[in-house]
């Protein structure tokens, strides 16, 4: 329900990380956004098939008010010569690592 | 909200009224003066209905819009001049928040009104003699007994910044009453203490520009100013061409303003130190860099850290607003905010924003303007590392940050070959620490072979290793050491998923020893058991930092039980060390894990830190980043229960109200006397926890400097060496960073071990500390 999804989304402490190249590592993103506050995990996007990394990932912050700096400072700055966007995430579950094939 | 309550219009009209006062002064496509007018004669309409809100909203321009001062005065002095009784409640209503204002310790709001007020003279809404008799009980705290130096320097201050503005005024009306106010000023300036100066400068020495303090740089502008008849060129007033309006109008005479009296609980801001990189020497032909002690510098500054200080939440935004400064074709603004924003960036003992929003918002100045101002920038990186050997290492760390990140959004590029003289240095000069701690961020940002192919290959030695897991027991010669059997095992029985009791059983006949067969006697932790579990699980989940994660979650219990005590959590943090030092964002990470799911303890990590094992890496940046998001997380956990403790008081007295009320209270949830008490000694034992931290951290840095130091004089060698530096300026880093925390334990601390008997370099440290507050 599009409501309580809003109301998740407020809430959240849980980005959403897109445009990385498929090469950039665990290790780099946490360099990056650990830059913004402490990150609790991380949590990469794979391929549905081949189970590699394809592009996106998730970074979950212990608060949300670091999340906000993060918005605030790195949405649309390089990593790994590519730019990045940050979006607002309703938070990460089990089987979301997966993108498209 | 508010409109849906409204019965008639009164609510649109006060909104229409609040964007109408706002935006005057904002670009337009008409004159400032034609609007100043237009809005007045609005206003005026409006004074009858609306007069308490007209007041109000002008009093929220003047704190939170005062780079529009010149501006709202000039408007109060119109309405002055049409309605007197107007002017004089504004006045009265200003004058009340300003006194509130100092009560509570708002001085920059203060610091604002106070200012306002002095160009109300100009203005001809406030008689000057008023002014001058504030300014009087202003400057008469530098008389007073028994305070604090930063409670007289705030209302000295408070004066000072707002002579440039007024002081011409003042000059041509009341000379001698001026000049007994600058005099009193000047008397008190020069008996100051300012044992506190050290601690506060990004550099030590005073070359090629002299780092002054906040007070008597400004004392020298003012000075300047006086010298050239207090006229100035950098404020526009808008209220001069209302000259023959104003003129007419009647004033005011201020009220008694008396500085509320010093009491304990109040907290005056910190002493600063203006930063200087540039002077007209490195700017361009073309414009003029004001000089340091030109009124022009003072304002310019001044203005571009307000704007900063607006717009600090949207970096795109900030960078447009320094960018669009208005006086821009007159000055060489792109020095100026280049050395403004690394001003707040080395700020001590914190910047005021966040490291990062330089960063971003420095790409956003470089896109804005890709001709002029990577050059700019690249001009004052070269000026930086150049200074870099007497700068503090609190602000070469932050240089790293900054650099190394910028680094990363330009593809690395950077002209190294002029900086290919570290390359034969001590590896802990400054110059040569920088170069490789940068390459170590950019390890981090990036990958290996990435960055040593950035660099010449002369760069070679200066390059970090790769970063790889070291695992001893599937090395060569793994075959002779005790624990290899056991650890092969172990391999294959936690790929088979075992669980944590299998494991643990796996290792129960493992001897007390260390990995290299050395007997251990103490009973209280087996380094062998250790060193094979807790090795081979990092090997195992060396992939990646998610994977580390899910292997220490799984085996969470055996952990604990390794390191049940001390001995235990030092030898594991060993272990990790042993395993990643070619990672140096695997530990940092790994540490704050540890930490968080309590395997180890604050001052376990402190404890290792300063271990003979991690000697060799002790002025290595990371090992300081270990520690000090060890103790912010420390406080951290002191301030949740602090705050838990103070919620439940707040519930019960709130429900006890209600009682007294007669009021049902149904089924809501009061927290019992016993749960307070719980909570209240969980937070006891945590607030001592804090204090053993920091007592163990001053403790072993006293150990290792006067170890140091006596080694020296033992030796009839320089005690001044790299290494010295950085350990010192260490030890002053953990002062500064935590500022307020370590005040708090201040007493016990020069109690038990900053007593006079200890050698005075360490000595000055403390006494450098405890000068910014008194």
């Amino acid at each position: 329900n599009r409501h309580e999804q809003e109301q998740k989304l407020l809430a959240s402490s849980t980005l959403y990380i897109g445009n990385l190249s498929f090469y950039t590592s665990e290790g780099q993103i946490h360099e990056l956004f650990g830059r913004a506050g402490d990150v609790k995990r991380i949590v990469m996007g794979l391929d549905k098939v081949k189970k590699t990394p394809c592009g996106f990932c998730f970074v979950e912050y212990y608060t949300r008010s670091d999340a906000e700096v993060a918005i605030r400072y790195i949405n649309g700055t390089r990593l790994d010569d590519r730019i990045i966007r940050t979006d607002w995430d309703t938070g990460f579950k089990e089987g979301r690592q997966y993108g498209r094939g | 909200k508010r409109r849906r309550i409204a019965t008639d219009g009164g609510v649109d009209i006060e909104d229409r009224l609040e964007s109408l006062i706002t935006r005057v002064g904002e670009k337009s496509t008409s004159s400032l003066e034609s609007n100043l007018e237009g809005l007045a004669g609005v206003l005026e309409a409006d004074i009858p209905n609306y007069k308490h809100k007209i007041m109000k909203i002008l009093c929220e321009c003047v704190v939170k819009l005062p780079e529009k001062l010149t501006v709202y005065t000039t408007l109060v002095g119109l309405l002055n001049a049409k309605n007197y009784n107007c002017g004089g409640e504004f006045v009265e209503m200003l004058v009340r928040n300003l006194k509130e204002a100092l009560k509570t310790g708002e001085f920059e709001n203060a610091r604002m009104m106070v200012r306002f007020l002095s160009d109300l003279v100009n203005c001809h809404v406030l008689v000057a003699a008023s002014l001058i008799q504030m300014y009087d009980s202003f400057v008469e705290v530098t008389l007073e007994d028994n305070i604090p130096q930063v409670r007289s320097d705030i209302y000295v201050y408070l004066v000072l910044s707002s002579l440039p503005w007024v002081g011409r005024e003042l000059y041509e009306k009341k000379e001698k009453e001026l000049d007994a106010v600058l005099s009193t000023i000047d008397n008190y300036l020069s008996k100051r203490q300012k044992i506190h100066l050290p601690a506060l400068k990004a550099w030590s020495n005073d070359g090629p520009h002299p780092q002054e303090e906040y007070l008597d740089c400004l004392w020298a502008q003012i000075k300047n100013l006086r010298n050239s008849k207090w006229i100035e060129k950098q404020l526009i007033r808008p209220y001069l061409a209302f000259d023959s309006v104003l003129c007419d109008a009647l004033q005011h005479t201020l009220p008694q303003i008396i500085p509320p009296s010093h009491n304990k609980s109040m907290t005056y801001p910190l002493p600063r130190v203006v930063f200087r990189l540039f002077d007209y020497t490195d700017v361009p032909q073309g414009t003029v860099l004001p000089g340091s002690h030109a009124i022009e510098r003072y304002l310019i500054e001044e203005q571009l850290n307000r704007i900063i200080h607006t717009n600090n939440l949207e970096r795109k935004e900030c960078a447009a607003a320094l960018l669009g400064y208005p006086a821009k074709n007159k000055i060489p603004l792109n020095y100026m905010i280049v050395e403004v924003m690394f001003g707040q960036l080395f700020e001590l003992p914190r910047s005021p924003y966040i490291d990062l929003f330089y960063g971003a918002t420095f790409i956003e100045l470089c896109k804005l303007q890709p001709t002029s101002m990577p050059e700019v920038l690249a001009q004052a990186s070269e000026m930086l590392f150049e200074r870099i050997e007497t700068m503090h290492s609190i602000c070469i760390e932050r240089f790293v940050m900054w650099f190394s990140y910028h680094l990363s959004n330009f593809q690395y590029r950077w002209s190294w070959d002029d900086w290919a003289e570290c390359v034969e240095m001590d590896p802990n000069a400054p110059k040569s620490k920088f170069v490789r701690e940068v390459l170590l961020k950019c390890l981090r940002f990036s990958y290996h072979q990435r960055v040593s192919e950035s660099v010449p290959d002369s760069f070679a030695p200066l390059l970090p290793p790769e970063p790889n897991p070291v695992y001893r027991y599937e090395q060569e010669g793994a075959g002779s050491l005790p624990g290899t059997t056991h650890a092969h095992k172990l391999i294959s029985s936690i790929k088979s998923k075992c669980t944590p009791d299998e494991a643990a059983i796996l290792l129960k006949d493992l001897p007390n020893q260390y990995p290299n067969g050395q007997e251990n006697e103490n009973p209280a932790f087996n380094p062998l058991k250790i060193d094979v579990f807790f090795a081979t699980l990092l090997h195992l989940g060396s992939k990646s930092i998610s994977h580390s994660f899910a292997a220490l979650a799984k085996f969470h219990p055996n952990l604990k039980s390794l390191a049940e005590f001390d001995d235990g959590k030092v030898c594991l943090l060993k272990v990790l060390y042993e395993t990643w030092k070619n990672n140096q964002q695997m530990m940092v990470v790994l540490v704050d894990k540890l930490l968080r799911t309590e395997v180890v303890d604050c001052s376990s990590v402190a404890n290792w830190l300063f271990s003979f094992e991690m000697q060799h890496d002790f002025t290595s940046f990371y090992v300081w980043e270990i520690m000090h998001s060890t103790i912010k997380k420390m406080s951290r956990h002191v301030d949740q229960l602090q705050h838990e403790v103070d919620e439940a008081h707040d519930k019960q007295e709130a429900v006890k109200r209600k009682e007294a009320d007669g009021l049902d209270l149904g089924d809501e949830d009061v927290p019992s006397d016993e749960a307070i008490e719980r909570m209240e000694e969980k937070l006891e034992a945590a607030t001592s926890a804090q204090k053993n931290l920091f007592l163990v951290i001053f403790q072993r840095f006293m150990i290792v400097l006067t170890e140091h130091l006596a080694r020296c004089e033992s030796a009839s060698v320089d005690y001044n060496t790299p290494w010295f530096k950085w350990v010192i300026e260490r030890l002053q880093q953990v002062f500064l960073v935590h500022h307020e925390l370590v005040y708090r334990y201040v007493s016990t601390l020069e109690l038990l071990l900053f007593t006079s008997d200890i050698d005075i370099h360490i000595l000055e440290v403390f006494q450098q500390f405890c000068a910014l507050r008194s």
